[in-house]
C-alpha cells in the first residue's frame, strides 16, 4: 500500500512534525542500524575527533560553534518572521562587550557576563524594534543597517566602554580555561539553543509566526497580537545573538571595536541563507562552513593554490577568501537552491529522525523571506 | 485631495529647508552649510539612482554605491596613461556594464521573487564587489586627479567653491531635472513606470518589461558611476568599497527622506542629509558625541522620518 | 440586546465612498444576511466590524461594549470569528496544524514555559490538538487532517476555514460569502451546517451571500448594500422582492460576466489592504 508523503506543512519547513500527524512509518531494524552508525558518525566528528587537538585549532572549532549559535539567532528573524537585519553585528558585538566589560570591569563571574549579554541582546532588540517594526521590509533592513553603522562608529568608540585600542581583555571562565573544555562548554550552548529554538517552534509560538509569516491578517484573526510577536521574535533574535558574542569574546579572550564591521553583518546574513532559511541543520552547518573557511583555506593549501591560479590573482588571504566565496555561495543560492543548504540535506536529516528516505522531499516551493510592501 | 497632499508636501519641504538655513545662519554654521550642500549633492546623485531602481522595480538596490566605486577605481587605474576624459568615459563604460551585468545575471532570475530577497542579493553584490577590490587592489585609499583642476574658482561663506564641486553641483541638477522630465513626459519613462505597477498589461501594449528593466539598471549605473568619478576626487580618494561604506546609508537617508518615488526629492533629500552632516561634525554641541556623530545624526533622521512620516517629504503617500 | 452592532459606520478610501450610514444589527443567536451586488461595500463592512479597518465615522458595539477602537486580535479574543472572501487560511500548512494553530489564545502556557519545554506545554498541545480534531469532526473534515491546505478543493477549503474558526471559540461568526465555489448541493449541506453550529454552539452569525435560497433558508433577517449604503432590511423574502433590490442586481447587467470581474477585483482590491 502506498504511504502518503510526509506532511508538508510547516513541519515539513523546520524538519519536524505536529505529534501524530505523520502516517505510520517505521524503519527496519536494519534501518534503525544505519540511522544508528550515522549518529555515531556525527557524535564522533563533534565530540571525539577535536580531542588533543592544538588551542589554535579548537578556537576555530569553538568559533564555528558560536558562528552556529548567530546563524540560528538570525534564522528566527529572517527565517521564521522574515525581516533581515544588517546590522546584526551590532547584537553581537555589543554582546561581546557587554560580557567582557562585566568580566574584566565589574570583576563578575563569566556566567554574570553570559546572562547580561544576553539580556543587554534582548533589550536592544526591545527599543530597536519597539521603535521600527512598524517599518517593514526594505525599510526596517535599512534601520538596522543604519544601527549597526551607529554601532561601529559610536557605540564602539566609548572608551569605558571598548578599553581602547588594545580592545578589552575577556578571560575564559574558571573550570573551562582550556581551550579544549571551552569548546564542549560551546556545544552545551548550541545545544540549549537549538532546543528552546524547537520548543519554540512546535508550540504556539511557532506555529504564530509561521501564519503571521505567511499571512498576517490570518495570524490576527487567530487571535496572535502581530506586532507584539514579531517583537518578541526579534527580542529571541537578539538574545541569542548576545549569546553567541558573549562566547566569541571569551575564546578570542580578547574583544576589539573592528571585528564588527559592516561586512561581518552581511557575512552572517550570507551564512543563514546559504545554510538555507527555517533548517536549522542547514543554518548550522551553514554557519560552522562560513566561520571554517578561513582556516580551511591555511590547512588545505590546494585549495588556495587552485584559488591563486586564477590569472592575475594576488594571495588570497583567509579573511579575503571569506568575502569572495560567500557572496558567489549566497548568489548561486539565492538563483539556483532559495533553500540553501538545509534544503538539499532535508532528505538525509529527515531519514535520521526516522522517517523514510525520500529524495523528492524538498520541503516547501520556495523560501520566501519577505513579502513586503515597503 | 492628492494634489493637496502634494502640495502639503512641498509646503513642508520648503518650511523645512528655510527652518534649516536660517538655523544654520543664525548659529554661525556657514561653513556647514556650504560644505553640506556639496557633500549633499554626491548623496543625491547616489539617492537618484536608488530611487530610479526602485521606481521602477520596487528593488532596493544595494550596490548602487558600488557602480561607483568600480567606475572610481577604473578612473583610477586609467587616468595616469590615458587623457582624462577618456579615462572618464571609460569608468562611465565600466560602470553601465557592471549595471548590465548584474541586472541579467542577478536580477532577471529574482524577477518575481520578493523584493527582500532581491536587496540580499543586491547586498551579495556589492559585498562581492569590494571583496574582489580588496583582492586585487590594497586596502588603503589613494587619491585620483579631478577633472577640473581650478580649486579655488571662487568662495562662498568662507568655503573654497573647487570647478569639481561646481560641476558635482551642476551635473546633479542637470541629471534631476532630466529624470524628471524623462519620467513624466517621454514615452519611455511613462513605460518603466507602468511595467513596475503592471508588467502584463505593458506586456500586452507589446514593451518588452525585460528590456526596460535592462535600460534602468543601466542608467541607475550610470548615475551610480558619475557619483563615484565626480565626487570621489574631490573627498579623499578611492578606497575599496568607498562609496557603499561612506555613502550609502546617507544616500538611502536622502532618498527616504525625499519620499522614494520622487527624484527631485531625492536631489533634495541629498542636500539636507549632507547639511545635516556637517552640521554634526562641526557644532560645537555635537563634540561630546563619541566616534562619529554625523552617523548617529543621520541614524536619527532616518529613524524620525520613517516612524513620523513614511513617504518623506515628497513622496507619495501608501 | 444585539450582540453585534455597527451604528451609522462610514469609510472612504481616496474619492470611494466604501461604507456611508451602515447600520447593521446581529441580535443575540440571529442568523443575519448582508446581501448586495458586487462591490457594494459588504466586505468592507465586514473588515469594519473585525477590526481590519478603522471607520471614518460611526462605531461598532459588541455585547453593548464600544470596541470601535480595538484590534483585531483583542476582538478575536472577545469571542468574534470571521471567514475572508479568499480563504483565510494558512496554506503552507495542513488542516491539522491549521485547527492547532487557530487555538493559539486556548493555549494554556506561556510562550515562555512553551519555549523552556514545560510539561504542561506538552499536556496543553495534545489537549489542543484533540480539540482541533473534534472539530474537524463536526464540519466532516476527518479525512483532510493529514492533507496540506494548498492541494485541497475550494469547497472543503471553505469548511476548513469554518472549522479554524470554530476552534477560536467564537460566539459571533462573520462569514464572507461561505457558499461561493459550492454546488446546489453543498450550499444546501452547508445551510444545515450553519443551523446545526448555531444551535449546537450558541453562536451568532452575520453573513454575506449571494446564494439566494441559502439566505432566504437560513436567515432571520436580512440587510441589503448598494453602493456602500443600506439599501433595504428585513425578512428575507421582503427583502428579496424588495423593488430596488431587484433593480439594484439587475440593473448591474448581472448577465454580463466582464463586468462581474471587474467588480469582483474591486472587492478584492478593497478586502485587501
Amino acid at each position: 500500500m502506498a504511504v502518503e508523503t510526509a506532511s508538508r506543512g510547516p513541519a515539513a519547513e523546520t524538519g519536524e512534525t505536529v505529534e501524530g500527524g505523520e502516517p505510520s512509518f517505521r524503519p527496519s531494524p536494519i534501518g534503525w542500524l544505519a540511522r544508528g552508525i550515522v549518529w555515531a558518525a556525527i557524535a564522533w566528528l563533534v565530540l571525539i575527533f577535536p580531542l588533543g587537538r592544538e588551542a589554535f585549532e579548537l578556537q576555530r572549532y569553538s568559533e564555528a560553534v558560536i558562528f552556529g549559535i548567530i546563524g540560528l539567532s538570525l534564522n528566527v528573524l529572517l527565517g521564521y518572521v522574515g525581516q533581515i537585519s544588517l546590522g546584526h553585528q551590532a547584537f553581537v558585538g555589543i554582546g561581546a562587550f557587554t560580557s567582557a566589560y562585566i568580566v574584566t570591569e565589574q570583576n563578575l563571574s563569566f556566567w554574570v557576563g553570559v546572562a547580561a549579554a544576553v539580556a543587554v541582546g534582548g533589550l536592544q532588540a526591545l527599543v530597536l524594534g519597539g521603535v521600527s517594526l512598524r517599518i517593514t521590509g526594505l525599510y526596517f533592513a535599512m534601520v538596522t543597517l543604519a544601527y549597526g553603522l551607529v554601532a561601529e562608529k559610536n557605540i564602539f568608540q566609548i572608551q569605558e566602554l571598548t578599553g581602547g585600542g588594545l580592545g578589552q581583555p575577556a578571560p575564559k571562565p574558571k573550570g573551562f580555561e582550556s581551550d579544549f573544555r571551552y569548546y564542549y562548554l560551546c556545544l552545551v550552548f548550541l545545544a540549549i539553543v537549538l532546543w528552546v529554538d524547537w520548543r519554540m517552534m512546535r508550540t504556539k509560538s511557532g506555529r504564530a509566526l509561521l501564519a503571521l509569516r505567511e499571512n498576517p491578517r490570518v495570524a490576527s484573526t487567530f487571535g496572535v497580537n502581530v506586532r507584539l510577536l514579531t517583537l518578541f521574535a526579534f527580542v529571541v533574535s537578539g538574545a541569542f545573538a548576545g549569546l553567541g558574542g558573549a562566547l566569541l569574546a571569551h575564546n578570542d579572550t580578547r574583544v576589539s571595536p573592528e571585528t564588527w564591521s559592516f561586512n561581518l553583518a552581511l557575512i552572517f546574513v550570507i551564512m543563514t541563507v546559504v545554510g538555507g532559511l527555517r533548517s536549522r541543520a542547514g543554518v548550522v552547518i551553514g554557519s560552522a562552513f562560513f566561520a571554517l573557511i578561513g582556516y580551511l583555506l591555511d590547512k588545505f593549501t590546494i585549495l588556495q593554490d587552485g584559488l591563486n591560479a586564477i590569472p592575475g590573482a594576488p594571495d588570497l588571504s583567509p579573511e579575503i577568501a571569506r568575502l569572495v566565496i560567500g557572496p558567489v555561495l549566497l548568489l548561486l543560492t539565492l538563483t539556483l537552491t532559495p533553500g540553501g543548504i538545509g534544503q538539499q540535506i532535508r532528505p538525509i536529516v529527515r531519514w535520521l529522525t526516522g522517517h523514510r528516505f525520500d529524495l523528492k522531499d524538498r520541503g516547501l516551493k520556495e523560501v520566501q523571506i519577505s513579502d513586503v510592501r515597503a | 485631495m492628492d494634489r493637496l497632499r502634494e502640495r502639503q508636501g512641498q509646503v513642508i519641504t520648503a518650511a523645512v529647508i528655510t527652518l534649516l538655513v536660517l538655523v544654520l545662519l543664525a548659529t554661525g554654521e556657514k561653513e556647514s552649510l556650504v560644505i553640506g550642500v556639496i557633500t549633499g549633492s554626491a548623496y543625491g546623485f547616489l539617492a537618484l539612482g536608488l530611487v530610479l531602481i526602485y521606481k521602477s522595480s520596487g528593488v532596493f538596490n544595494f550596490a548602487q554605491g558600488e557602480f561607483g566605486t568600480v567606475a572610481v577605481y577604473t578612473l583610477y587605474l586609467l587616468h595616469f596613461d590615458v587623457p582624462y576624459g577618456f579615462a572618464l568615459l571609460g569608468a562611465l563604460g565600466v560602470a553601465v556594464l557592471m549595471g548590465v551585468v548584474v541586472e541579467r545575471l542577478v536580477v532577471r532570475p529574482l524577477f518575481d521573487a520578493p523584493r527582500v530577497t532581491l536587496l540580499v542579493a543586491t547586498a551579495g553584490v556589492a559585498l562581492l564587489s569590494i571583496a574582489v577590490q580588496i583582492w586585487f587592489g590594497e586596502a588603503t585609499a589613494r587619491p585620483v586627479g579631478r577633472a577640473l583642476p581650478t580649486l579655488d574658482r571662487f568662495t562662498v561663506l568662507g568655503v573654497q567653491i573647487s570647478d569639481q564641486r561646481l560641476l558635482l553641483l551642476g551635473a546633479l541638477a542637470i541629471l534631476a531635472g532630466l529624470l524628471a522630465w524623462f519620467f513624466n513626459k517621454t514615452n519611455l519613462g511613462l513605460a518603466i513606470l507602468g511595467s513596475s505597477q503592471e508588467p502584463t498589461a505593458t506586456e500586452l501594449m507589446g514593451i518588452s518589461v525585460k528590456r526596460l528593466s535592462t535600460i534602468v539598471w543601466a542608467l541607475a549605473a550610470l548615475l551610480g558611476g558619475l557619483a563615484g568619478v565626480l565626487a570621489v576626487p574631490e573627498t579623499g580618494g578611492f578606497a575599496p568599497g568607498v562609496l557603499t561604506v561612506a555613502f550609502l546609508i546617507p544616500a538611502f537617508t536622502a532618498a527616504v527622506l525625499g519620499g522614494m518615488t520622487s527624484l527631485p526629492g531625492a536631489f533634495l533629500g541629498g542636500v539636507i542629509v549632507g547639511v545635516v552632516e556637517a552640521v554634526a561634525t562641526s557644532a560645537p554641541i555635537f563634540e561630546d558625541i563619541p566616534g562619529s556623530p554625523g552617523t548617529l545624526l543621520v541614524f536619527v533622521v532616518l529613524l524620525i522620518v520613517l516612524v513620523a512620516r513614511p513617504q518623506g517629504l515628497l513622496g507619495k503617500a501608501g | 440586546m444585539s450582540v453585534l452592532e455597527t451604528q451609522s459606520v462610514s469609510i472612504r478610501f481616496g474619492g470611494v465612498f466604501a461604507n456611508t450610514d451602515v447600520s447593521i444589527k446581529v441580535g443575540e443567536w440571529e442568523i443575519v444576511g448582508v446581501i448586495g451586488p458586487n462591490g457594494a461595500g459588504k466586505t468592507t463592512a465586514f473588515n469594519i466590524v473585525t477590526g481590519f479597518y478603522k471607520p471614518d465615522r460611526g462605531r461598532v458595539l459588541y455585547k453593548g461594549r464600544d470596541i470601535t477602537n480595538l484590534a483585531v486580535h483583542e476582538r478575536t479574543a472577545l469571542g468574534m470569528g470571521r471567514t475572508f472572501q479568499n480563504v483565510g487560511l494558512v496554506k503552507g500548512s495542513t488542516v491539522r496544524e491549521n485547527l492547532v494553530s487557530a487555538q493559539y489564545l486556548e493555549a494554556d502556557y506561556s510562550t515562555l514555559a512553551g519555549m523552556l519545554g514545560s510539561p504542561r506545554t506538552f499536556v496543553s498541545e495534545a489537549e489542543l490538538r484533540k480539540r482541533g480534531d473534534a472539530v474537524a469532526e463536526v464540519m466532516g473534515l476527518g479525512e483532510f487532517l493529514d492533507r496540506q491546505v494548498a492541494g485541497l478543493p475550494y469547497g472543503v477549503l471553505k469548511r476548513v476555514e469554518i472549522a479554524t474558526v470554530l476552534a477560536t471559540d467564537p460566539d459571533v461568526l462573520l462569514l464572507d460569502e461561505p457558499s461561493s465555489g459550492m454546488g446546489p448541493e453543498e450550499a444546501h449541506d452547508l445551510g444545515d451546517t450553519l443551523l446545526e453550529l448555531r444551535r449546537e454552539f450558541g453562536l451568532s452569525i452575520a453573513m454575506i451571500e449571494h446564494h439566494v435560497p441559502l439566505v432566504v433558508r437560513v436567515c432571520d433577517y436580512v440587510y441589503c448594500l448598494n453602493f456602500g449604503q443600506l439599501l433595504a432590511e428585513g425578512l428575507p423574502e421582503e427583502v428579496r422582492n424588495h423593488p430596488q433590490v431587484v433593480t439594484a442586481y439587475l440593473g448591474e447587467d448581472a448577465e454580463d460576466p466582464a463586468l462581474q470581474k471587474v467588480e469582483e477585483k474591486l472587492e478584492t482590491l478593497l478586502d485587501t489592504d
